[in-house]
């Protein structure tokens, strides 16, 4: 009897994962059927309405500027958040004195216990106009370099890719510091000893014995806080600017898949709206669930790998 | 200001006519306090009223409910400033007792034809807002508007803006373009003077939204635009008249129809609504107004309401509300106090006798 | 002995450059907390007056107006979050018990196991469209009974893994030792495992609230709106989070304080659910050893 229990309430994960899935593809169907696979992951015009006039005759759905938005998002992210968090993690397994270890656990765990919401607020008020002056700044010292150029082109205000992805970095550092702290404690210390006992400094023990280890584990959490930058929603939509727009141009605005399905969920204008904006969230879980299971997939390999190593 | 009294006055005639009216309709509630009910009609609705909509006329109507709470006590009105979009949806699927919206009813919003009236209630001046501390006082003509927004110019610097403004120095900035992220009736009144005014210069049509070039900012209703302009040195967007005032940014002022540069003001918008021409539906289109003070970007705005309600008592309280709203003095000098221009009488007392028309239970 | 004088220039720089950049790591980590905090506390303790937390007071629709009560949100919070709290833990920590007492390494339990995995990975968003599409449209409303089931979706995937992991804990001679006395295996469950590991289990289910307490997209999705506490878990409602965010796109000096007299009190609701979450994992972590 209760073994059934628990089997059910097991089962329940299968079943919500499976109806999520059914419902979330039953909605966006008209809408992907409107534009065509194809058209709707393909198509950089999004238009929830027919305007009267000149102009497209039809609503159009097309998801390719958004998720252009999200990827370069949370690339940005990633690029910023993995060396700090390797850094803390390194500082943690191998620097720090062992009274600093428990408070900077501490820090970094608060850091990740911030509601996102609350990242978002600092970053459209505070942060903002103060990376605002430093775009400027920026695309003023590097605006003539040909390629550099382009990427920092001229700022569109406070609200762009790189404030977006500079804000979802700060909040993936704990996690990918997490991780990266667990694979590096389970490098054998013998390895360590081993490389300092040759006459390796800090650095050469690090290079030579910790990361070739740890390697896999890291790409891993890397992956796995790039999931969760992918599907962060609001403090996104509140630092992006919210232009459908596909572009080199970091310090430009653009919008993503999670921040444009909140921006429009009132307003989805008229039908098949909605399902269009339902067809961004199924093109957005499919992206992430093929990232966290690579991330799992060269988590558990690298897990294997070690644990080999250890024995 | 003379002209504010005028009307004042004048309105007190109408409630009182239109309050007779609504009380001999109700014959149905008891009455209980006969020195009460004398002096004020509305303190017997009740219940709770429901609405949502266009966040143009958002300012003025959140005051106005409040003062009407005063008047009303036993009744709760919400009205939850969605976007016109949102308003006509939830109105035409029943979820809401009256909507708000800036733009008329199109197949596909939601309502089905028959199943709402329009009531005008106010008119307001839709400012193009600016963020650029070297210009004081931008002057633009509706075509270098037109390519402002279609990106057509993208520099502060740009000739057409130079001969708008042969006094001004202008900055040598790009210009970031600033509009609505969800369906607007402002977006809707703004892209139809475009369309209007702009001629050739404007291509891209209009409609509660438009297919904006792929570099233009969005911001959610009238207040995100508004912030974004605030917080973006270089940026231009269309706000309400009472957002753009009372959030202190600095607005253009815009070539009218008779080929003069105004700036919004109460006056300006109240001057152009003198020259429009009421629909048999009591739309009406103050866009372009002719006259030589007219603002030209001045937008009516609609209330939605049911031909017909089925529960007696929000029927009531719907056309309590809505008359004491397009009569109550009290009223009326909110809605100039929050810098809406209020209708003139021959609107007026049509858009009254609309409100009229409903019938319930 | 080697001496570090003995090691050459460039080794020795690069070994000093590693210690440097793994302490500006962390400073670069911290400062971003630190600002955040800072400002959260300094523009939103202002706004800690007895309006703000009138329980009789309505939120203001009003952005340009100062004042208004913050109530209605803080109770939608609670609402929502305490009644996911209720779906999700009890279901978690049975779903746990299977996984690690009957499943064990069955083809099922590893099944199981993968997809709590895929569901941590959900985003937020995507549970607040479900929710909607399974939910809402069904009923016809929006409210916080709605808000509490994506959240309680959001919450069951860790609270598996973690209870997961307590349970993992607990040495198998205990629950040999009881089904040695006779005792029949749910029995040993309950009266010998779970109590064994109570504690971090709550401490994992109470990480889970706090992370949940703080979600936005998904409630901004199907809660509506209330301008009145609503106690019910029927009619519209609001929560802190969604407050903040419909503030946080206003362009007044009022509705922006709003903002952060509400992020100060989400902050504190979490923190509070995180220490203490923290503090019983502590004791356990005693009792173990």
């Amino acid at each position: 009897m209760f073994r059934w229990l628990t089997l059910a309430a097991g089962l329940l994960v299968l079943a919500v994962l499976a109806l999520i899935l059914v419902f979330t593809v039953k909605e966006a169907w008209p809408a992907i059927q409107h534009e065509g696979v194809w058209g709707f992951l393909t198509g950089d015009r999004w238009v929830p309405n027919d305007p009267d006039g000149p102009g497209p005759a039809r609503p159009m759905y097309g998801a390719l500027a958004f998720i252009y938005g999200t990827v370069v998002t949370s690339l940005i992210a990633v690029i910023i958040a993995v060396p700090i968090s390797v850094g803390i993690a390194l500082f943690l397994t191998e620097f720090a004195p062992r009274r600093l270890r428990g408070p900077v656990i501490t820090v970094i765990d608060l850091l990740a216990a911030v509601p996102s919401v609350v990242f978002g607020l600092w970053a459209i008020l505070v942060l903002g106009p103060w990376l605002f002056d430093a775009y400027q700044a920026t695309h003023g010292l590097l605006g003539a370099v040909p390629v550099l150029g382009s990427i920092f082109g001229p700022p569109q205000g406070p609200r762009a890719f790189m404030t977006a992805g500079i804000i979802v970095a700060i909040m993936i550092i704990p996690i990918i510091t997490s991780i990266t702290r667990e694979v590096f404690a389970t490098v054998p210390n013998a390895d360590k000893q081993a490389a300092l006992a040759l006459g390796a400094t800090r650095w050469e023990m690090i290079r030579g014995a910790v990361f070739p280890h740890s390697f896999g584990g890291v790409v891993g959490a890397v992956m796995l806080g790039l999931g969760r930058a992918m599907g962060e929603t609001i403090a996104v939509s509140l630092t992006i600017g919210a232009a459908t727009q596909i572009t080199a141009n970091l310090f430009g605005s653009g919008n993503t898949l999670p921040a444009r399905i909140v921006q429009n969920w009132g307003d989805p204008g008229i039908p098949p709206g909605r399902s269009a904006l339902v067809g961004l969230g199924v093109v957005l879980f499919l992206i992430t669930i093929i990232v966290n299971y690579l991330a799992r997939l060269v988590v558990s390999r690298a897990e294997i790998r070690m644990k080999g190593a250890s024995a | 200001m003379n002209r504010s009294v005028l009307t004042r006055t004048a309105v007190i005639g109408v409630a009182m006519a239109a309050l007779a009216l609504a009380g001999c309709s109700s014959s149905s509630d008891p009455e209980p306090d006969p020195s009460g009910s004398a002096a004020n009609p509305y303190a017997s609705l009740t219940g709770t009223l429901d609405a949502s909509g266009a966040s143009f006329p958002n300012n003025y109507y959140q005051a106005a409910i409040e003062a009407f709470a005063e008047v009303a006590p036993d009744l709760e009105i919400t009205y939850r400033s969605t976007g016109s979009g949102t308003g006509k949806r939830e109105f035409g699927e029943g979820l809401t007792a009256f909507a708000g919206t800036d733009s008329t009813v199109k197949e596909g919003d939601g309502p089905q034809e028959g199943s709402y009236l329009y009531v005008p209630t106010v008119a307001a001046s839709i400012t193009i807002s600016y963020n650029l501390s070297e210009v004081p006082d931008l002057q633009l003509s509706p075509s270098t508007l037109a390519k402002i927004f279609s990106r057509t110019i993208t520099r502060w610097d740009a000739p057409e803006i130079a001969a708008d403004n042969p006094d001004a120095t202008l900055p040598a900035k790009d210009i970031v373009v600033v509009r609505r992220s969800d369906g607007s009736g402002t977006t809707n009144n703004f892209t139809k003077y475009l369309v209007a005014a702009g001629g050739s210069d404007w291509t891209l049509g209009s409609g509660d939204t438009v297919e904006w070039p792929a570099d233009t900012q969005a911001g959610d209703r009238n207040t995100g635009v508004a912030q974004i302009i605030q917080q973006t040195d270089g940026a231009i967007g269309y706000v309400d008249f009472a957002d753009a005032t009372a959030s202190g940014l600095t607005f253009a002022a815009i070539q009218n129809a008779d080929g003069n540069y105004v700036v919004p003001t109460l006056e300006a918008t109240t001057a152009a609504l003198a020259g429009a021409t009421l629909n048999d539906d009591l739309t009406y289109n103050p866009l372009n107004a002719p006259g030589a003070d007219s603002y030209p970007i001045t937008a009516p705005t609609y209330i939605l309401v049911r031909p017909t309600y089925d529960d007696p008592e929000v029927g009531a309280a719907v056309k309590g509300f809505l008359t004491w709203l397009l009569s109550d003095p009290v009223s009326i000098e909110i809605a100039h106090d929050e810098g809406y221009a209020t209708l003139p009488d021959s609107i007026r007392q049509k858009a009254l006798a609309q409100i009229e028309s409903v019938t319930v239970g | 002995m080697l001496r570090r004088s003995a090691l050459s220039r460039g080794r020795r720089i690069a070994d000093v450059a590693l210690r440097v950049a793994v302490w500006l790591c962390l400073i670069v980590a911290v400062v971003p907390l630190a600002l955040v905090v800072y400002f959260v506390v300094v523009r939103g303790l202002p706004q800690w007056t007895p309006e703000f937390f009138d329980f009789a007071g309505r939120l203001t629709t009003r952005y340009q107006a100062e004042g208004g009560s913050m109530a209605p949100a803080i109770v939608g919070t609670l609402l929502t979050t305490g009644v996911a709290a209720l779906i999700a833990i009890p279901l978690g920590v049975l779903g746990a018990i299977y996984l690690n007492e009957y499943g064990k390494n069955s083809p099922l339990a590893r099944v199981i196991w993968m997809m709590t995995d895929v569901m941590t990975g959900v985003p937020s968003i995507v549970m607040g469209l479900f929710v909607f599409l399974a939910f809402v449209l069904l009923i016809d409303e929006l409210n916080a009974l709605a808000g509490a089931l994506a959240l309680a979706c959001l919450m069951l995937p860790v609270v598996i893994r973690s209870s997961e992991e307590m349970l993992r804990l607990v040495p198998d001679e205990l629950r040999q030792a009881s089904l040695a006395l006779g005792a029949r295996r749910w029995r040993t469950i309950v009266s010998v495992v779970l109590p064994a590991s109570i504690s971090g289990i709550m401490s994992g289910a109470l990480l889970a609230i706090a992370r949940a307490a703080g979600e936005t997209a998904p409630v901004v999705l199907v809660m509506g709106v209330t301008r009145r506490v609503n106690w019910s878990l029927f009619g519209g409602n609001v929560s802190l989070p969604m407050q903040i965010y419909d503030n946080a796109q206003q362009p007044y000096a009022a509705a922006q304080a709003r903002a952060w007299g509400a992020a100060l009190t989400l902050v504190v609701i979490v923190l509070v659910t995180t220490l203490v979450g923290r503090f019983i994992a502590a004791r356990f972590a005693i009792r173990e050893r």
